[in-house]
């Protein structure tokens, strides 16, 4: 009976996690959402980001024709001025906002897309907000396995303890009635509230609780998977993966200084003052580099005096350029109200992203949202890692290159730090500051020692990080 | 001579030497209970509190309840700076000058913030060295009662005027053409003098008034009759062999403290125990100066008795050296009898001597250049051919300007730099005089007692925000660069000058025209002085990046008038019986322009080890039996009326050794009335001091002292603080530990060893000595459980340090250093009072010799980094512990504030955190409240502005846990790093802790003990067996090593 029950069990288990990479098109899809969809509708389906959430979004078109959710992908716009109830109803409900035209995607591809976003509509978040720490990366589908797994043991454990209380009930009757005593039988709930039961209770309860507290309480300030909003959809994907930039260009004082640095808006415009416009996102994002340093797209020349401009002066610049640039991308003999919307759109997003709390200004510094907090107690540098130790940045930050919008990749915990400093082999021969370890030296020439870690040369030292 | 049987010679206080229960039981407490509880009435509650403290439940529990962590920004730059990376510190080289100081300086700065101050090695004045009052001027700069605009002074506060409202007012006011008169200090900057003739070109009416805030004027006249140069020469302290102080503190406060400390220094280092030379050093003085306290000889006299003993001394020369006798006032046979023997000292080094005096009589001052003159001291060690500018004012000009003022001839007065309604004895006729001038300008960043008089501010700015040039000797020149924009609205004064003298030189178009103004002055004027550099451009950079550019004058000699006639009635002639009270400057406060600096108040005055404010000291004295008492038994801490010349001050009393019987002393400085935080501590003693001939005198010939039976319950001296290996003797007469003897078991050992000491004949006797101890030590250390753990250390670096007690002169550059490094709080008189000052790196100050004229042997101690150490190994949560760099590590997120540690230090050297005294206590009770931010009063480092001062890289520590000394590990970790980078071993320079760069006598070496190449081991070995650990016997291993100390008399 109990091998069939565990046979069951994990028929169960195998089947949970066949069925969640089932369809042949998701992968696809995934990538289609990223490269066109990603930029105004969130990766979670489930919130509302530029555009709306897009889980349930079949559900919503059930009504029409499966072709008019493919138009309304390819030309929304159209659909809206043609009157379409549901096109009206969206309209209705997030204009000014619109949506990008894709005239390129074909209804397979959409379909996959419809695919991916149900695939992830129906999933766990895979990426939990702060403070809720998970172990390991990225493991979410491997973790409600274990789930499962736990769960058919405990169950398992407790009918086999139930079962064994049955059994010594049974074997005290018989002794009983071998006494010639009347046998005594226990109610399910009498069998629940005996002491023994009780004291497990409380133990196991004790034991989960006091876990628990001081799992929270390590992890407490931690945010692993953290991912805020910035103010520029600033994608990593696009210029560390695709565009291959080294992390180093613009990070560049990682190895020379204790802070990475986030680079000042004029190392935006090495490039950018040739790329004025996102292959995704056209005018809406790098409008805003313009906007922080004083840049005028349209004559190619810095504001020499942009500190003392005025609000309206700068919208009236940038609302020209991407008014422009609208016109000329669509072909348009004039200005309708889509681009007028389009515009007014993206100035706000403008204001929004540089706007300064504290002096009210739209030109100045970009505040970008910090990822990487490490405690004040903790002092970490950058040029030790990265020019010392050649350790690659992807070690610790993951891999940036993949990442749409950055979110930190490692706990920051200490139990982290240690345990790379204790793997980690020192560039020992390599570096003449470490001549100086010549009992070391010694001890790899005897053969006594295969490596020299960071903890061999004083890596776990209190004082390392701590001063 | 009295000499007590103390081991070792050794003492520290009258307690010490008495065995006085109170002492021994201060001696057993390393922080005091006493006062602990009190609370000088603040404790109430106010609604305030309880707002507070409900505001805190409630946040607590919200924070408690959600967790959320809050959002934080990361700002770029929008066009970053080539020269700025965040997180690396930039060094700019600039000068500090203030009044009568200069040093020249490296400013540190993160982010664009100065945060530190390092000397500049490239200035052949200070050589890299640095003074207290140096290191301490970066945290004036974020004082938050700086005046914050220009604008019309009305009962002591600004209201603000624009700076276009101030110029034409005040050019209106210039051009009605009224006398005008600049009252300043020495003014020693090239071009703000060109300024200033701009300024004199156009309003002719103009006179520049100077005087000192502690003057030099007797010895510029006198220099002026008998060279015929009105200056100040260089004084060659390197060079002289015997050198004799009349009251001059050259090492403390007089001319040129840093550069002759330098100098002194390097005739007094002991190289090698054999053939071991150095200089010969008198003082002739009645209170101890830090100069006195380092003489080989103190020859104690009356204040009055100046004059008679320079007679004397001049009388003895000249009977040597063949020059005619003068008849002088008499002198005690015992001061005579000193003099002559170093009469005939001065004669045997003739060319090779050096005689120096502090008095500000002209005639005393005139028979000191004789005795130099008959000494052949006169163009040896004695340089006139370049002059020391420092001390250029005449106090008789100001006592010129107070007739003008007060006959209604000066209609605009500006104030620059100088604060005469504090600083001069007739204070009270100034201001009198000072109200009938119609309009009165001030210069001054803080509302002082005579900007607070003044009916305009036109505040400058800090030195960290200006441009600036300064020429402290003739030929050597400075620059002043800006090292942070001006936090407030301030503006340069030199640029007020022109700006309202109209200058067509001053581009007021440019974002900062009087830079521009300086550099065209160094491009054209200077660079003709050299050949090195063609264009402006070139000689300017060059000049901004060296801090200095040197072309000194070349040899000049001068020759003794011999018109000038000796005459003894000019001198000083000496009183008879009355108690006489001597006013000196300390080397923190000076005349009180340093009041103002928490780092500075706190910094234990070296001698008398007091902080937050003067006392006066009065001398102790043997009853003939076993005890030594204060005079008129009086006790430390005891309020006492004092009366000078008429007028009455309540003073507190510290009782020093080596105060001349029938003397007392009390610094200058205190009692400050108005202008930031020292306000309130102390008492003023200006109004006190006499004039003679138009110039202030240093001492009076009366004061009254009357016990008042009052005590100051706040008496703030550190000595019995913290103390340590002190020995004693018992009821029956036998050498015991004291430490042992009230703290129990301390490691069962009683010969301590904390301080060596010998005459430089006897030094071969004391090395022998010390070989032997350190056998003894070995021998004991070498019979313990603890495994040798010298292997461990062998891999890599291990730091170590070297303090040569001969070359610490005890200035304190080093403790002012170590708190701005470390982020050390400044707690507060109060809270040193119960022994919580947190300082880091203390000076310990020792005795030894005559009990009523003692010598001083200085002792910086910080945490030894034992190998061995006692505290780790009692740290029930391992929060200290040891590296493998043999550094004692102290991780402060895991102390739990048990001060176990603390306890079982040998050396006392732990601190612990009472009160949250970086971030401000919840409870307003508990903390000193020295700075003010909207108008209320609150506790240093609890304001923003303040906390601009800290060192980014070092944590900032909270309450309830214990720091020390880390050997300034964040410079050891980034040397290393700058090492590794640079793929090559690490070297000397890479790693030079906050102490060792501060002090300007090379004193403290630090480095690698496992290169034998490194200086720190060197310097140790150089002195063989006279290089000891504290402590050695008792195998705890300390990572620091001092040297004996050696007098030479």
């Amino acid at each position: 009976m109990l091998l069939k029950r565990i046979c069951w069990v994990s028929s169960i288990v195998l089947l949970a996690s066949f069925a969640a990479q089932a369809a042949p098109n998701v992968e696809e899809g995934k990538n289609l959402f990223i490269a066109n969809c990603a930029a105004c509708h969130n990766k979670n389906m489930k919130d509302n980001l530029t555009g709306p959430a897009l889980a349930g979004v079949e559900e919503r078109w059930a009504a029409y024709p499966r072709t008019d959710l493919y138009k309304w992908v390819r030309f929304s716009q159209n659909m809206v001025t043609e009157g379409h109830p549901r096109a009206v109803e969206l309209w209705a409900q997030w204009k000014p906002t619109l949506m990008n035209n894709f005239p390129g995607l074909t209804d397979d591809q959409i379909e996959s897309v419809l695919l991916y976003i149900n695939d992830v509509a129906n999933k766990k978040p895979t990426t939990p907000a702060p403070g809720t720490d998970t172990a390991g990366t990225g493991g979410g589908s491997g973790s409600g396995t274990n789930m499962w797994v736990f769960a058919g043991l405990a169950l398992i454990l407790a009918l086999l303890a139930f079962a064994l209380m049955r059994i010594i009930d049974n074997l005290s009757n018989i002794t009983r009635v071998q006494a010639g005593e009347a046998p005594v039988n226990r109610t399910l709930l009498q069998v629940l509230t005996t002491k023994g039961a009780v004291a497990f209770l409380v133990f196991a309860v004790t034991l989960i609780f006091g876990y628990k507290t001081v799992d929270n309480a390590t992890r407490m300030g931690r945010q692993q998977n953290y991912q805020p909003e910035q103010p520029i959809a600033f994608s990593h994907q696009l210029h560390a993966g695709a565009n291959k930039i080294d992390c180093q260009y613009c990070h560049d004082s990682a190895r020379r200084s204790k802070h990475s640095l986030i680079p000042g808006t004029n190392t935006c415009m090495n490039c950018h003052s040739a790329v004025k416009k996102g292959t995704k996102s056209g005018t809406s994002e790098i409008t805003k580099i313009f906007a922080s340093i004083g840049f005028d797209p349209i004559t190619n020349k810095y504001i020499p005096d942009y500190d003392n401009w005025t609000d309206k002066q700068i919208e009236d610049l940038y609302k020209q350029w991407i008014g422009q640039e609208y016109i000329a991308s669509n072909s348009l003999p004039a200005m309708n109200d889509a681009g007028r919307s389009i515009v007014q759109d993206q100035w706000e997003g403008i204001v929004k992203a540089l706007k300064n709390d504290s002096n009210g200004k739209i030109q100045g510094p970009i505040e970008w949202v910090r990822i990487h907090n490490l405690a004040d107690h903790a002092y970490f540098n950058h040029a030790q890692h990265v020019a010392v130790g050649q350790v690659a940045c992807q070690k610790c930050h993951g891999p940036v290159e993949q990442m749409e919008e950055v979110y930190q990749y490692s706990t920051l915990g200490m139990g982290w730090c240690i345990n790379c400093h204790r793997e980690t082999e020192v560039k020992f021969k390599d570096n003449d500051y470490y001549k100086q370890f010549e009992r070391y030296h010694q001890e790899l020439k005897d053969g006594k020692r295969d490596k020299v870690t960071v903890a061999d040369v004083g890596g776990l030292e209190c004082q390392k990080c701590h001063y | 001579m009295i000499n007590m049987h103390h081991d070792n010679g050794i003492w520290v206080s009258t307690e010490d030497l008495n065995r006085e229960e109170s002492f021994l039981q201060s001696a057993e407490k390393e922080f005091s209970v006493e006062n602990m509880a009190e609370t000088d009435g603040q404790w109430a509650a106010s609604r305030r509190d309880f707002l507070k403290l409900m505001g805190f439940g409630l946040g607590a529990a919200t924070l408690a309840a959600s967790c959320e962590i809050p959002v934080k920004k990361a700002i770029p730059y929008v066009t970053k700076p080539d020269s700025i990376v965040p997180g690396v510190a930039n060094y700019f080289a600039s000068s500090f000058v203030n009044g009568s100081d200069y040093c020249s300086i490296l400013v540190k700065t993160r982010e664009g913030r100065p945060i530190k101050i390092e000397g500049n090695s490239l200035s052949s004045i200070t050589a890299g060295g640095t003074s207290a009052r140096a290191q301490a001027m970066v945290l004036s700069l974020y004082d938050t009662r700086r005046i914050q605009s220009a604008g019309t002074v009305e009962n002591g506060a600004v209201s603000k005027l624009s700076w276009q409202d101030l110029d034409n007012k005040v050019k209106g006011q210039l051009q009605l053409g009224g006398n005008i008169r600049l009252i300043t200090n020495t003014i020693i900057s090239p071009t703000a003098k060109k300024a200033l003739a701009e300024f004199t070109a156009k309003y002719p009416n103009t006179r520049v008034v100077s005087y000192d805030p502690v003057s030099s004027a007797a010895l510029l006249a006198a220099n002026e009759q008998c060279f015929g140069i009105r200056g100040i020469p260089s004084y060659k302290f390197g060079e002289a062999d015997v050198i004799l102080s009349f009251d001059a503190d050259f090492l403390g406060t007089w001319v040129s403290p840093i550069e002759f400390a330098r100098a002194y220094a390097s005739k007094r280092k002991i190289k090698s125990v054999q053939g071991a030379t150095m200089s010969r050093h008198y003082q002739v003085e009645s209170h101890v100066s830090l100069s006195g306290s380092n003489a080989d000889t103190r020859i104690q006299i009356k204040p009055s008795e100046m004059g008679a003993a320079i007679c004397a001394l001049h009388n003895e020369v000249a009977a040597l050296t063949g020059g005619s006798s003068i008849s002088g006032p008499a002198l005690s046979d015992k001061a005579k009898a000193a003099l002559k023997k170093a009469a005939a000292d001065l004669v045997t080094a003739r060319g090779k001597s050096l005689v120096v005096c502090g008095s500000n009589n002209v005639m005393e001052q005139v028979i000191v250049n004789k005795i130099n003159d008959l000494l052949g001291n006169i163009n040896t060690t004695i340089d006139f051919s370049v002059l020391n500018n420092t001390r250029q004012g005449d106090e008789r000009d100001m006592a010129r300007l107070i007739g003008e003022m007060n006959a209604g001839q000066v209609a605009l007065a500006i104030v620059w730099g100088a604060n005469p309604a504090y600083e001069l004895p007739n204070a009270d006729k100034f201001k009198e005089a000072f109200a009938k001038v119609n309009t009165r300008i001030s210069f001054s960043g803080v509302m002082d007692e005579t900007t607070a008089l003044c009916s305009h501010a036109a505040p400058a700015h800090h030195q960290l925000e200006a441009w600036g040039d300064a020429e402290p000797k003739t030929g050597h020149y400075s620059l002043i660069q800006p090292t942070i924009a001006p936090l407030f609205d301030t503006r340069q004064a030199e640029h007020s000058l022109l700006e309202w003298a109209e200058s067509a030189n001053l581009n007021r178009d440019d974002e900062q025209p009087y830079y521009q103004y300086l550099k065209s002055h160094w491009a054209n004027d200077l660079r003709a002085m050299q050949s090195k550099y063609n264009t402006g451009a070139a000689f300017w950079d060059m000049s901004l990046h060296d801090g200095v550019f040197e072309n000194p004058a070349g040899p000049r000699t001068v020759a003794f008038n011999s018109g000038v006639s000796l005459n003894s009635a000019g001198v000083t002639q000496p009183a008879s019986g009355a108690v006489e009270i001597s006013f000196y400057e300390t080397v923190n406060i000076g005349n009180g322009q340093y009041a103002h600096n928490p780092w500075l108040q706190e910094m234990p005055d070296p001698v008398n080890r007091t902080v937050w404010g003067n006392y006066l000291c009065v001398p102790i004295e043997w009853d003939g039996n076993k005890k030594m008492n204060g005079w008129m038994n009086l006790n430390d801490g005891d309020n006492v009326e004092v009366e000078v010349n008429g007028k009455k001050l309540t003073c507190t009393v510290v009782r020093t050794f080596g105060q001349a019987p029938g003397t007392v002393s009390i610094a200058l400085g205190g009692g400050r009335e108005s202008g930031g935080c020292g306000v309130g501590y102390g008492v003023n003693v200006n109004p006190w001091l006499p004039m003679e001939g138009g110039m202030i005198q240093y001492f009076a010939k009366a004061a009254k002292v009357e016990a008042t039976g009052t005590v100051d319950k706040h008496f703030a001296c550190v000595q019995h603080h913290h103390t340590m290996g002190l020995a004693a003797t018992d009821a029956k007469g036998n050498t015991i530990n004291a430490d042992e003897q009230v703290l129990a078991y301390q490691g069962s050992l009683t010969d301590r060893s904390v301080i060596f000491q010998a005459n430089l004949k006897e030094l071969p006797k004391l090395a022998e000595k010390l070989a032997e101890f350190h056998q003894h030590s070995d021998h004991l250390n070498t019979q313990t459980l603890y495994q040798d753990n010298v292997e461990y250390f062998a891999a890599g670096v291990k730091w170590g340090m070297y303090v040569d007690l001969n070359s610490c002169i005890g200035c304190g550059a080093c403790q002012v250093a170590c708190v701005s490094e470390n982020n050390v709080p400044v707690v507060g008189k109060k809270e040193v009072a119960r022994h919580h000052e947190m300082t880091w790196l203390r000076i310990d100050r020792y005795f030894y010799g005559d009990l009523e004229n003692p010598k001083v042997v200085y002792q910086p101690m910080m945490c030894q980094h034992c190998d061995n150490a006692p505290c780790e190994n009692v740290c029930p949560v391992n929060a200290t512990n040891h590296s493998m760099e043999g550094l004692n590590q102290m991780a402060y997120n895991r102390c739990i504030g048990t001060r176990y540690c603390a306890n079982n230090c040998p050396y006392k050297v732990r601190r612990f955190n009472w009160l949250d005294y970086t971030t401000a206590d919840t409870w307003p009770a508990n903390e000193e409240r020295l700075f003010r931010v909207d108008g209320a009063d609150v506790p240093f480092y609890a304001d923003n502005l303040v906390r601009m001062v800290m060192n980014p890289d070092v944590t900032v520590r909270s309450r309830g846990v214990i720091e020390k000394c880390s050997f300034c590990i964040q410079r050891i970790q980034e040397g290393k790093l700058t090492a590794k980078k640079e793929n090559r071993a690490i070297l000397d320079n890479d790693v030079r802790s906050a102490c060792q760069t501060a002090c300007p006598t090379g004193a403290i070496v630090f480095g690698n003990l496992n290169n034998p190449d490194s200086a720190v081991n060197k310097a140790a070995a150089g002195v063989g067996d006279l290089a000891y650990q504290v402590l050695e016997e008792i195998n705890v291993r300390p990572g620091v090593k001092y040297s004996a100390k050696i007098h030479n008399s």
